[in-house]
């Protein structure tokens, strides 16, 4: 049969490639898959799609052989096995290929040596490494996938994007025309910015023409519509039903993610009061700058601008996590110098950063610590830590954040990335600052928390705060800013008022030339 | 899976504390032990002899807890012990030779939180090195000999009587433990050190003093071990300048079996204590029943490995 022929026959659902039948999963109390199944075709984008929480990524995990089901049957390309017993190398030799959401690359090792690792090294006489077409090679695959990237470049001093990007042509790298396995990415564009997640896309539809089976988890739904042929929908580990996305409408789709109807959620806007909170002149860090940035009490402004656009330096220059090389910041009117993020504290600043895994979790420590690590003096009370206020309101949080957890006294790491990411907000919006530096706020957050997200971010600025939020979704700021900075090469490029806010105007200005 | 949650929790934590007394039990019963090892003699050198040890345990459990080895808990507990000896011997006050034994503590803490949090040098490095630069300073002051000399009689009786029944030392070590707790569990500073020891870049980044709160831990250690040296002098009447050395790794081990114990998954204090006692009996029974050394040595070695496996399986359940 040709490629063609099964291609024609993985769309009438002849041949399901891969089929997981009765997964199923508990974490203590917790069933985070009930009996689920997964029927995925050749030559078809299959969205895995659900909340925060609705057992996607376990999936994934459990057919990886990453956390064993407890039980449950799969088949991959006809051969039955039993679910349970999936380790990583028999998922490999089965034909699975994995992109997980957590980090799987090696930051110390270079772009050649991490894409060596997911196939083996070439060896010559005496078991010595071929270095010179292993960087060939790289440098081949780097060219296929479009990745701005030297094949010698250490891993780590790419940016997340690219980093992603990697991870993505190792799984791939031996996959063109082939045809025969499954490719399962979980959440690959969490941290992508926008050009990127089209880029990788556009490369996921060529795949899937050229006949490979893809299974897709995200819980953003323009990305369904944009590539998955079908969708298995996951709520409270129960498959809720498999449709064909773009037979329903976004609303339709939405009400069966999340169990319940989600109002349209309207275009928040702050009301700037005129008196200015933020003031920066000239100011300059790394790649950054010279920038020039003001901004209201009640005012949200978006920071838009490609990766290495200085998006980020200039949230973390401006919360003292980076030097800052000139310029002077002035906070309602007063000169601060902040060295480091405990003078940003004290100036009353927050930062919730990018790279949450890196920067803002603290897995070990539980739900309730993590949550009261920016306010822990406040607990500290006649020489004692008052744990009863302290579990008392985070439970407080839990309601008023949707975050669901065991327990206050579970690990953070047992949560999934979106509670993670609504306890990292709750964490420095209970400290009620005056300014806001949201670097990506809505990370792996599904449709429901994101409106929650916005909203919470709407009362802090209603409350007289400021809020600068970078953010790689264009959409987002439109919907939520009353103004946007286009950084370009660390230097404004052009400034939107409320008029202009549409997310193809941003996007424009954001993606043009640099030479222009 | 089948227990209840809160039952498998208190099997968790107390599992290791349940082993301690089965030991104890078991020597206590076993004809060949039973009679020397419940005498009160037998008991309280138990007890005195280790609780300088644990206290350079607890030491050691400090940076621990920032995911950070200090390996010159020993050396810093042998010099301050020579140095102490020394200055006794040669007259000076007993409240001034305190002093002396937690002020070097101190110092040798402080360089070694300068060289990890000032220059960079990794922590393992800079306390091996500092570590073997003490055990030089230490034989340049004694050419390799006991410190005996004239310690006065009200010191050396400290660490030998007893007070209703249990030694004096035990107290000190009890001190010492509830400080240690309380630090680690009752102020903000001993949040942040978990904090650190989870994630340091994230601590950084919800307003940590990073390098202020890991050179603390090292003064902390320094300090501890400091007044470690002085009760093992106290204890022994005199100066071993190989003492300190012995004490490196078993208060180490201590220390990381921490996290199988009341608190899985944590390095904590009461956790350090149930180690080095539950070492301790083993030990103690083994060498009453006879056994020759070695066999200390294979049950050390296969306690801490196991112990800590139990623990990354422990923490790993955790993850519900």
């Amino acid at each position: 049969m040709s490629d063609e022929a099964d291609h024609r026959a993985g769309r009438t659902g002849a041949v399901p490639v891969l089929e997981v039948r009765g997964a199923s999963k508990a974490f203590g109390a917790t069933q985070a898959l009930d009996g689920v199944s997964l029927r995925v075709e050749r030559g078809c984008v299959h969205a895995l799609l659900g909340g925060n929480g609705s057992g996607k990524s376990t999936l994934i995990k459990a057919i990886a052989g990453v956390e064993p089901a407890d039980a449950g049957e799969l088949e991959v390309r006809g051969v039955r096995q039993n679910l349970c017993a999936i380790s990583p190398a028999r998922a490999r030799e089965a034909g699975l290929h994995f992109v997980h959401q957590q980090r799987s690359t090696f930051p110390d090792l270079t772009v050649t040596e991490n894409l060596a690792i997911g196939r083996g090294f070439d060896t010559g006489v005496g078991g010595r490494v071929e270095w010179r077409q292993a960087r060939r090679r790289a440098a081949a695959v780097l060219a296929r996938f479009e990745i701005d990237a030297d094949p010698g470049t250490e891993l780590g001093r790419l940016g997340p994007a690219t980093q992603t990007m990697v991870a993505i042509a190792r799984a791939l790298q031996d996959q063109d025309g082939a045809a025969e396995g499954v490719l399962l990415l979980d959440e690959p564009t969490a941290s992508l910015p926008a050009p990127e997640v089209t880029l990788l896309l556009d490369a996921l539809r060529r795949y899937a023409a050229a006949g490979q089976a893809i299974v897709y988890v995200t819980h953003r739904l323009e990305e369904v519509y944009a590539v998955a042929d079908r969708a298995t929908l996951l709520r409270d580990g129960r498959v809720v039903g498999e449709v064909e996305p773009r037979q329903l409408d976004h609303d339709a789709l939405v009400e069966l993610m999340m169990g319940r109807t989600v109002e349209q959620i309207e275009r928040l806007r702050g009301r700037p009061e005129g008196s200015t909170l933020l003031r920066g002149r000239g100011l300059a860090a790394g790649t950054l700058g010279p920038v020039d940035l003001e901004v209201c009490a009640g005012e949200i402004v978006g920071i838009a601008g490609l990766i290495g656009s200085g998006r980020s330096t200039l949230l973390r220059a401006l919360f003292g996590v980076l030097p800052l090389q000139a310029g002077e910041v002035r906070i309602g009117g007063e000169l601060h110098r902040i060295d480091s993020p405990a003078d940003a504290m004290a100036a009353g600043l927050a930062y919730v950063p990018e790279d949450r895994q890196r920067d803002a979790s603290f897995p070990d420590l539980s739900v309730g610590e993590n949550l009261s690590l920016t306010v822990v003096p406040d607990y500290w009370h006649r020489g004692l830590l008052n744990r009863r206020r302290e579990h008392r309101d985070a439970l407080g949080l839990f309601d008023s954040f949707l975050i669901t957890a065991e327990a206050v006294a579970a690990p953070l790491r047992s949560l999934s990335g979106g509670n993670q990411q609504k306890v990292v907000l709750a964490r420095w919006l209970r400290r009620r600052p005056r300014i806001l530096l949201l670097d990506e706020p809505t990370q792996g957050v599904d449709v429901a928390a994101r409106a929650e997200i916005y909203e919470l971010i709407h009362q802090a600025v209603a409350a007289g705060a400021a809020a600068l939020v970078v953010s790689s979704e264009f959409e987002e700021l439109a919907r939520i800013c009353d103004r946007v900075i286009v950084l370009r090469k660390g230097v404004v490029a052009a400034e939107l008022s409320a008029a202009d806010l549409e997310a193809e105007g941003i996007a424009k200005v954001a993606n043009a030339k640099a030479a222009a | 899976m089948t227990l209840q949650r809160p039952l498998r929790h208190y099997l968790e934590a107390y599992a290791f504390l349940g082993l301690l007394l089965v030991a104890a039990l078991f020597f206590s019963l076993w004809p060949e032990t039973g009679e020397t090892f419940t005498s009160a003699a037998n008991l309280r050198t138990l007890v005195s002899s280790n609780s300088v040890i644990a206290i350079v345990a607890l030491a050691a459990l400090v940076p621990l807890v920032c995911y950070e080895f200090d390996l010159s808990v020993g050396a810093i507990a042998g010099l301050s012990s020579v140095f102490v000896a020394t200055a006794l011997a040669g007259g000076t006050a007993v409240p001034l030779a305190i002093a002396l034994g937690i002020g070097l503590g101190l110092l040798v803490g402080c360089v070694n939180a300068l060289l990890i949090t000032r220059v960079g040098v990794n922590a393992v490095i800079t306390t091996l090195g500092v570590s073997i630069v003490l055990a030089g300073v230490v034989n340049q002051k004694t050419g390799g000999i006991s410190v005996t000399g004239d310690i006065p009689l009200g010191f050396s009786e400290f660490g030998s009587s007893n007070w209703l029944g249990v030694p004096k030392i035990a107290y000190v070590l009890a001190l010492v433990a509830l400080a240690v707790y309380y630090l680690l569990e009752h102020t903000p500073y001993g949040r942040y050190l978990y904090a650190f020891g989870s994630n340091r870049e994230a601590a950084r980044l919800v307003g940590i003093r990073t390098k202020l709160t890991l050179g603390m831990t090292f003064l902390i250690s320094g300090a501890l071990c400091g007044a470690a040296g002085i009760l093992q002098v106290a204890r022994a009447g005199s100066a071993d300048p190989k003492v300190g050395e012995t004490f490196t790794l078993p208060a180490l081990a201590a220390a990381f079996l921490s996290a199988a114990a009341i608190k899985p998954g944590r390095y904590n204090v009461a956790g350090t204590l149930v180690a080095i006692f539950f070492l301790a009996v083993l030990n103690n029974g083994l060498n009453l029943a006879g056994s020759p050394e070695y066999v200390s040595n294979y049950v050390n070695g296969v306690a801490l490995i196991v112990g800590v496996a139990l623990a990354v399986r422990l923490g790993r359940r955790q993850e519900v």
